[in-house]
């Protein structure tokens, strides 16, 4: 199996999230389920958008090759690699959020100020471990730059979506 | 204003002001300020929606209420009046979830006009039952059943701690119950990490890490709190909470026959509630 499938649905489930926090702290009122979901749907829209940017460089960097099947063979490898550390952020993430959730006010408090809070901070650094990943699995120079557009566009969602409707306070 | 910020040693606060538009004559426009500053609170409330404001002042509320009503036959209905309320989410929370009941009345009160006029658009853009009101704490407006505040006993220095709370003493209110960050090691590097992921304006920020650091100890806020008429107590003292479970804990004061039913109705919880002669002990 490719590793492309659940690298692209954690991209697009980490765009819906940057569409979340794009929005969070835009929006004093109690009652905002409704405009939740938008901002997430924002987040999904753009983060599919930029994901398209990984996608032509993977297909570029296999037109392009001498020989396809080891290009093919080398970025398979690379995403797999890539894959590991988010696979390992994302369980950390999902289980803060369960804890949060879940969990009365103190343990939910914990799981914000110990998990979920720095983890927001740690994502670039989930990225350059990502890069890491695909390089130490054998995925070469191609996974490296695939894996770093991907990495970029991934980070680039929350400030366009912030930008484009969240630059003020909402009414 | 710079020039005093950099005397006293802040020179971040010195340049986020001297970002800050001027109109003539180098005054901050009032207009630019009151729209950060709502704006800084709008981000503010986001933390206290992270981190379950509500739940945790209903949790000990809700049994001081209790308490208040099982005690004697209080003037009806009960009015709870948060004070140095900001944007109003906590009175706006409690009013949208109806959580301390249908005999209480919920009144902000805060010393920026620009904040209370927001809170009471907030909440009339809701349809929610509460007021704002724009008042000193030091002169309140309001005559209250129970004074709570979060996050606002840091900015009050030196005497002025001791005379926040003497003013609600000496008033009919039959208790205060004021949150403010635990002042622990941790509070500051916390409230830096925290703020950083969750705030974007450097205001907000920087102010995150300067409150922490200016946190009252539990013993500077059991002695301040200690007035004619009142007992003092703290809920969840350094030593028998988490610091990371509890980033804000509260000092109580309240008319002392309503010690023995809040503690009834506490129940279980009523161990983290202390007063000065057993916070020696908790602290020992
Ligand atoms: C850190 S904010 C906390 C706001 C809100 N309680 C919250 O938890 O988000 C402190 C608030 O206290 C208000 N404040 C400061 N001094 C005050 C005073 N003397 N009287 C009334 N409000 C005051 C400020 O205007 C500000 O809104």
């Amino acid at each position: 199996m490719t590793p492309a499938a659940p690298l692209v649905t954690l991209g697009l489930v980490d765009a819906a999230f940057s569409g979340f926090r794009a929005y969070a702290g835009r929006d004093a009122r109690i009652r905002k389920r409704a405009a939740i979901v938008r901002s997430a749907l924002r987040g999904l829209a753009v983060g599919a958008v930029l994901l398209l940017a990984p996608a032509v460089t993977a297909g570029t960097v296999l037109l392009t090759a001498d020989d396809p099947a080891l290009a093919y063979a080398a970025l398979a490898a690379g995403g797999a690699g890539y894959l590991r550390p988010l696979a390992v952020y994302a369980t950390t993430v999902v289980l803060s959020l369960a804890a949060y959730f879940v969990l009365p006010f103190r343990v939910s408090t914990l799981a914000m100020v110990v998990g979920l809070g720095p983890l927001t901070l740690l994502r670039p650094l989930a990225i350059v471990a990502a890069c890491l990943g695909a390089l130490l699995n054998g995925g070469g120079f191609t996974s490296l730059l695939v894996g770093s557009v991907a990495g970029g566009a991934v980070l680039c969602v929350e400030p366009i979506v912030h930008r484009r409707w969240y630059a003020s306070v909402v009414h | 204003m710079i020039r005093q910020l950099e005397e006293h040693g802040d020179h971040r606060a010195a340049r986020i002001v001297a970002s800050l538009p001027t109109g003539r004559d180098d005054v901050l426009d009032p207009h630019a300020v009151d729209r950060l500053l709502v704006g800084v609170h709008t981000e503010l409330q986001r933390l206290s929606e992270e981190l379950r404001i509500g739940e945790r002042l209903v949790h000990l509320l809700g049994p001081l209420l209790a308490a208040v009503r099982a005690a004697a036959t209080p003037a009806r209905p009960l009015r709870l009046v948060d004070v140095g309320c900001g944007l109003g989410y906590l009175i706006r929370w409690l009013a949208a979830t109806h959580a301390l009941g249908p005999d209480v009345e919920l009144i902000g009160v805060d010393l920026d006009a620009a904040l209370v006029g927001e809170a009471a658009r907030l909440a009339r853009a809701e349809g929610l039952h509460c007021r704002f009101v724009h008042g000193n704490a030091f002169d309140l407006p309001e005559a209250a059943t129970v004074y709570v505040s979060t996050g606002v006993l840091h900015h009050f220095r030196g005497p002025a701690l001791a005379e926040f709370f003497r003013a609600q003493a000496s008033s009919p209110a039959l208790a205060f119950c004021h949150y403010d960050i635990a002042a622990t090691r941790l509070a500051p590097v916390g409230a830096w990490a925290f703020h950083r992921a969750r705030m974007r304006h450097p205001l907000g920020r920087h102010d995150g890490v300067v409150s922490a650091l200016r946190a009252h100890s539990d013993e500077a806020l059991l002695r301040a709190a200690a007035a004619p008429g009142i007992r003092p107590l703290l809920y969840e003292p350094r030593g028998m909470s988490n610091p990371f479970c509890t980033t804000l804990r509260p000092v109580l004061g309240i008319r002392p026959h309503l010690e023995a039913p809040l503690r009834r109705a506490l129940g279980r919880a009523s161990r983290r509630l202390v007063g000065p002669e057993q916070l020696a002990e908790v602290v020992r």
